[in-house]
């Protein structure tokens, strides 16, 4: 049986992984002082479990696939095909929100967020989803800063939202 | 006996000032509130809200979470009920009957058996806890660093190893989550360990972050690429609420039953609420006098498991108070709620503050009772929630959770730890790989660490204390032997 290419990929990834922490490791002082267990050796002892564990399913991987695993037909999980925009769509959202919320402020940021997740879950309304996402995260807004004295950033919007304390 | 009486009188006295019978009750409906929704599970529940506890005093704080964390069962068991998408793996057992009810015109029964068989289960559990709790301090203050290290390790490998579908991808996530735990500054030596220069990376990694991103961003991406397309037929509540005198029968010795398999699991540290309800469905089927019904909508397959999911989940505050060590994803986003006011569950939490404790222990007899006046009247208002779009839902998941995240420390870097992994928890949805053990280890880690330091400062570097010692011994050979036996037994199969 061929060994199923994101198995592999994923089991290469842990080894991967493991082999990196244990260089990472090697970089750390090894003085422990009284302790005498230096910052070293949890990482150590990390290093060398993900290594094993990636030779584990490697070894897996090529001796019938992972065990137990679910099946990789999504029909037979109860599911649809893999829809490339809706994974995209959410991570837009979240990058979007990513790069706007220090800058354009909060309210702007989760309302982008929120119009790019309900288009990957297959909404079609954007300006509705949009005005939605403003109403709800100015709501959000105003609860942090006006009542629980929390700061969030007012961003481009700070001439309106200047009076909320920020 | 006597004192512990006393002391939870003086719990009552702390939990039912207006101030915090108020926090209960906003914890227990905001928890209902977001534990209804599809896809949010008790862990993400008390992540996502946490934010809102930042001007709490830490007993209001903790009184408001303990009714968020049985508020998110309840609002759990709704949904997995109307709607058959189990919130959790705990609830998958309760889905299997509980829908089959629903669909055949009897939601509302099946939900009034959840409602009272947790509050059962959830105050009988909650009174061993009481009673349990006291003893388990007074075992614990007698353990040293020796013991408690070797207690984790028990909880890692049974948490890892035993529970989920396949060690070796259990383990991985335990050991992807350790390594999480030791990015920062080494809290011993002040050495900074894998944080690239980031400094934000310096107060190392966030449970909530961690959290959040597996459980809402990797559960977000999961649906809107597999998922976001199907038809999710809610099922209407028709007919009454009320259960007949035949559904009692059956239920109550289901509930009894299943508290007596659900608290002893949630209290050793094996936790997992999984195991139990599986169980107690198990047992129900075997001891009915309806086996016919089984798989077409028995009352008691909801009923057992339900019960058993509540019992447990309250079980596992027993090694999470006494112990500090927190034996599911949602312990130990509650753990990580302690500590952000700066408390640390143990034994001496007990003797330092008595009135954090007994007044925590007491208002979760109060969330139980809120509860069940609640969540019936209220079932309409929760069936409601359901029927938002599924597009405006996970959206509001996402605000929700972001914020969660961005909000600890103002930070960026937080949400694109967020993103990164949001896309780890695609991943390991998509492949299997359980998510709880991650979330515990890197909570768990760093604490495991300190202990085996400083049992080696007290040995003096002497390594075989751990198996020298006959308490931290025997749970150590119990954990190597957990982990050794099933491979044991399946190879002498094979031959």
């Amino acid at each position: 049986m061929k060994a199923k290419p994101a198995e592999l990929i994923l089991s290469l990834a842990i080894l991967v992984l493991g082999i990196a922490t244990a260089i990472g490791t090697a970089q750390l002082p090894s003085a422990g002082g009284y302790a005498r267990i230096g910052p070293n050796v949890a990482p150590g002892v990390i290093a060398s479990g993900l290594i094993l564990l990636g030779i584990w399913l490697l070894y897996e991987t090529f001796t019938g696939g992972w065990r137990n695993a679910v099946d990789d037909d999504p029909a037979a999980r109860g599911e649809h095909r893999f829809t490339p925009s809706g994974f995209i769509w959410v991570s837009l959202g979240v990058i979007a929100e990513i790069l706007l919320i220090d800058r354009g402020g909060f309210v702007l940021a989760q309302a982008v967020l929120f119009a790019a997740v309900a288009r990957g879950f297959g909404s079609v309304k954007l300006p509705r989803d949009f005005a939605i996402g403003v109403i709800l995260s100015l709501s959000i807004f105003l609860f942090f800063v006006k009542f629980l004295n929390v700061n969030l950033p007012a961003g481009w919007l700070k001439p309106i939202l200047g009076g909320a304390g920020i | 006996m006597g004192e512990t009486f006393g002391l939870l009188m003086h719990g009552f006295s702390i939990a039912l000032t207006p101030l915090n019978l108020l926090w209960g009750l906003i914890g227990t409906m905001l928890g209902t509130f977001i534990g209804v929704l599809p896809g949010v599970g008790p862990a993400l529940t008390v992540a996502m809200l946490m934010p809102l506890t930042v001007k709490l005093d830490p007993t209001g704080a903790l009184i408001m979470f303990a009714g968020i964390y049985y508020g998110a069962m309840y609002g759990g068991s709704t949904t997995t009920i109307l709607l058959n998408t189990p919130g959790e793996s705990a609830s998958i057992a309760t889905a299997l009957e509980g829908n089959m009810m629903a669909k055949n015109g009897r939601a509302g029964p099946a939900l009034a058996t959840c409602a009272i068989g947790s509050f059962v289960a959830g105050t009988i559990a909650t009174i061993l806890v009481t009673l349990l709790a006291p003893l388990v301090v007074e075992v614990a203050l007698k353990f040293g660093p020796t013991e408690y290290f070797a207690l984790m390790v028990f909880a890692f490998t049974t948490v890892a190893a035993v529970i989920g579908s396949s060690t070796v991808r259990g383990l991985t996530s335990l050991f992807l989550g350790l390594l999480l735990g030791v990015v920062g500054i080494d809290s011993q030596t002040g050495k900074s360990r894998f944080a690239f220069g980031v400094p934000e990376l310096l107060d190392g990694i966030d449970v909530v972050v961690l959290a959040v991103g597996l459980f809402a961003v990797g559960e977000a991406l999961y649906v809107a690429a597999y998922a976001s397309r199907l038809e999710e037929k809610l099922e209407q509540i028709k007919g009454s609420l009320w259960m007949s005198k035949q559904d009692w029968q059956r239920s109550w010795p289901a509930w009894l039953r299943a508290t007596a398999i659900g608290f002893p699991f949630g209290s050793i540290p094996a936790g997992g609420a999984e195991i139990p309800t599986f169980l107690s469905y198990a047992v129900e089927k075997r001891l009915t006098k309806y086996p016919e019904e089984f798989g077409h909508g028995a009352i008691e397959g909801v009923a057992g498991p339900e019960a058993a999911n509540n019992a447990s989940v309250t079980g596992a505050l027993v090694p999470l108070l006494t112990l500090g060590i927190p034996t599911s994803a949602t312990a130990a986003v509650l753990l990580s709620a302690f500590q952000n006011y700066g408390i640390s569950p143990g034994p001496l939490l007990f003797q330092m503050q008595p009135d954090l404790v007994w007044g925590l222990l007491a208002s979760l007899y109060i969330g139980n009772v809120l509860l069940l006046i609640l969540n019936l009247p209220l079932v309409g208002m929760w069936v409601k929630v359901l029927t938002i779009p599924q597009p405006l839902l996970y959206a509001g998941i996402l605000v929700f959770a972001t914020l969660g995240a961005y909000s600890l420390h103002q930070s960026v870097v937080d949400l694109i730890t967020l993103y990164v992994f949001g896309l780890l928890g695609f991943a390991m949805r998509r492949w299997d790989i359980p998510v709880a053990p991650a979330v515990i280890g890197l909570i768990l880690g760093p604490l495991a660490e300190t202990q085996a330091r400083r049992a080696l400062a007290i040995s003096q570097g002497d390594a075989t204390v751990f198996i020298t010692h006959p308490i931290s011994g025997s749970i150590l050979a119990l954990s190597l032997a957990l982990l050794i036996l099933p491979v044991i037994v399946k190879l002498r199969r094979r031959n």
